[in-house]
């Protein structure tokens, strides 16, 4: 084994819970698969097909089991914000948090922590009485705000709206199948755009970080 | 909070997994290696994001399993030094107080970095905080000599299990690996104890840190000004 970059990019906490969310629902179906396939064999009578293992029969390991289940219920724990974002959400904080000159952290914290009060925002930006002043601070408040949304966190955290434009770049034309593919593709599209919304803006903050640890 | 590692290794699928497309079973094998686990200086392996750069499956002489030399990358929990993390307390004693996320519960906040003016009361086991007072001038006033004197009411607890917001100051690997035997046969080795791979030293000295409940989502002007 060799670490090649043991910092090659920061993930918000909402990627993360996206991932493991993604992660826990393909475990469930595949393990469902696996029971309804063995329950099809034990009706037919049939032997199980010798050599090689069914595709859809992977064992899960129970350390990654034990890990993703406790990430997702520190990651929508009741006073986090993740279960009010959306990737639509959280881009358009970041746009609006553009014009105040903060650090890559700083604006990773502020999408992590969604600081909804004064001292909490204080914590975060460093050096903030010289940086900013308290209107500029409500306004950063206020973006906070607007990005969360007051209503019912999603199951899966797939944003509604995403599958709606989805949907309407196929055209009616395009069979379901297809509508599946896309929708997921473009699902996809999000995550590695917030991603690269974090490494693009801020590009060098790997070496704030290094001056952060000394 | 979490970090993507590159990280490049030498994988065996094992022949019963051959009829699995090759990158699901590499992803399955790299999670089971790599999950929940700490590598030294990088940080606790949540789960594998993606693979990179996949070589052409070799079988070596010896064993029927197929060698693939992967390039990946790894979601990794490693807060960087100055960050706010969000951890509930897990158990308290007169040194400080230890935080746990759900998944990783090796923070420690020692009693040195509570908020100035807090002292630990034996009776409830708990540390607490005094907050400064104001005179009518708005000038802070020096906190009492004896915190052990301040009567109840005025007193803020941290009571076990309690969300709290906490800086991270450092974080400190330890390599658990047993080194060459040492020529002390006959002589009585002291056990060490167990340490753990990972952890993190955290403060919450500060304003907006400490129990979420002590900084309210409105309101928030009022405490701002104080400070």
């Amino acid at each position: 084994m060799e670490v090649l970059n043991s910092r090659a990019a920061l993930l918000s906490n909402y990627e993360v819970l996206t991932l493991l969310r993604d992660l826990e629902t393909d475990h469930l179906t595949r393990s469902k698969t696996a029971h309804r396939i063995k329950k099809e064999e034990e009706g037919a009578g049939s032997l199980p097909a010798a050599g090689g293992k069914d595709p859809n029969v992977v064992e899960i390991s129970e350390n990654l089991r034990t890990i993703e289940v406790e990430a997702i219920q520190y990651l929508a724990g009741e006073l986090q914000p993740t279960p009010q974002q959306t990737p639509a959400k959280i881009q358009e904080l970041l746009r609006g948090l553009a014009p105040y000159n903060l650090t890559k952290a700083e604006k990773l914290q502020i999408v992590n922590i969604a600081p909804q009060s004064a001292p909490v925002l204080w914590a975060i930006i460093e050096e903030v009485e010289d940086r900013l002043n308290i209107d500029q601070m409500n306004e950063i408040i206020s973006l906070v705000q607007n990005s969360l949304s007051s209503g019912q966190p999603q199951a899966n955290g797939i944003d509604p709206s995403l599958q709606t434009t989805a949907w309407a770049a196929n055209g009616p034309e395009a069979d379901a199948e297809g509508d599946a593919f896309y929708e997921d593709d473009d699902y996809m599209n999000v995550v590695e755009e917030l991603q690269f919304d974090d490494t693009g803006e801020g590009a060098g903050v790997e070496g704030d970080l290094d001056v952060d640890d000394d | 909070m979490f970090v993507l590692s590159i990280i490049k290794d030498t994988l065996p699928i094992h022949p019963s997994d051959f009829g699995i497309p090759a990158e699901q079973a590499l992803g399955t094998e790299i999670n089971k290696k790599y999950a929940n686990r700490v590598l030294h200086d990088v940080g606790l392996c949540v789960c594998v994001f993606d693979i990179t750069e996949a070589g052409e499956g070799k079988v070596r002489y010896g064993d029927g399993y197929l060698w693939y030399r992967v390039v990946f990358r790894m979601v990794v929990f490693r807060p960087f030094a100055s960050e706010i993390i969000m951890a509930k307390v897990k158990s308290i004693d007169s040194d400080g107080m230890r935080l746990s996320l759900g998944f990783f519960d090796d923070i420690y906040l020692p009693a040195s970095f509570l908020p100035a003016s807090s002292a630990f009361d034996t009776k409830r086991r708990q540390h607490f905080w005094v907050p400064p007072e104001f005179d009518d001038e708005g000038q802070e006033q020096p906190p009492p000599a004896n915190l052990h004197q301040v009567e109840e009411d005025r007193r803020m607890y941290i009571e076990p299990g309690e969300q709290i917001r906490a800086r991270v100051e450092s974080d400190e690997f330890y390599d658990d690996e047993p080194g060459p035997p040492k020529a002390l046969e006959g002589v009585a080795v002291q056990r060490v104890p167990r340490r753990s791979p990972y952890s993190i030293i955290c403060s919450m000295g500060e304003q907006g840190l400490g129990p979420v409940a002590w900084w309210p989502s409105d309101g928030g002007e009022d405490a701002m000004e104080e400070g």
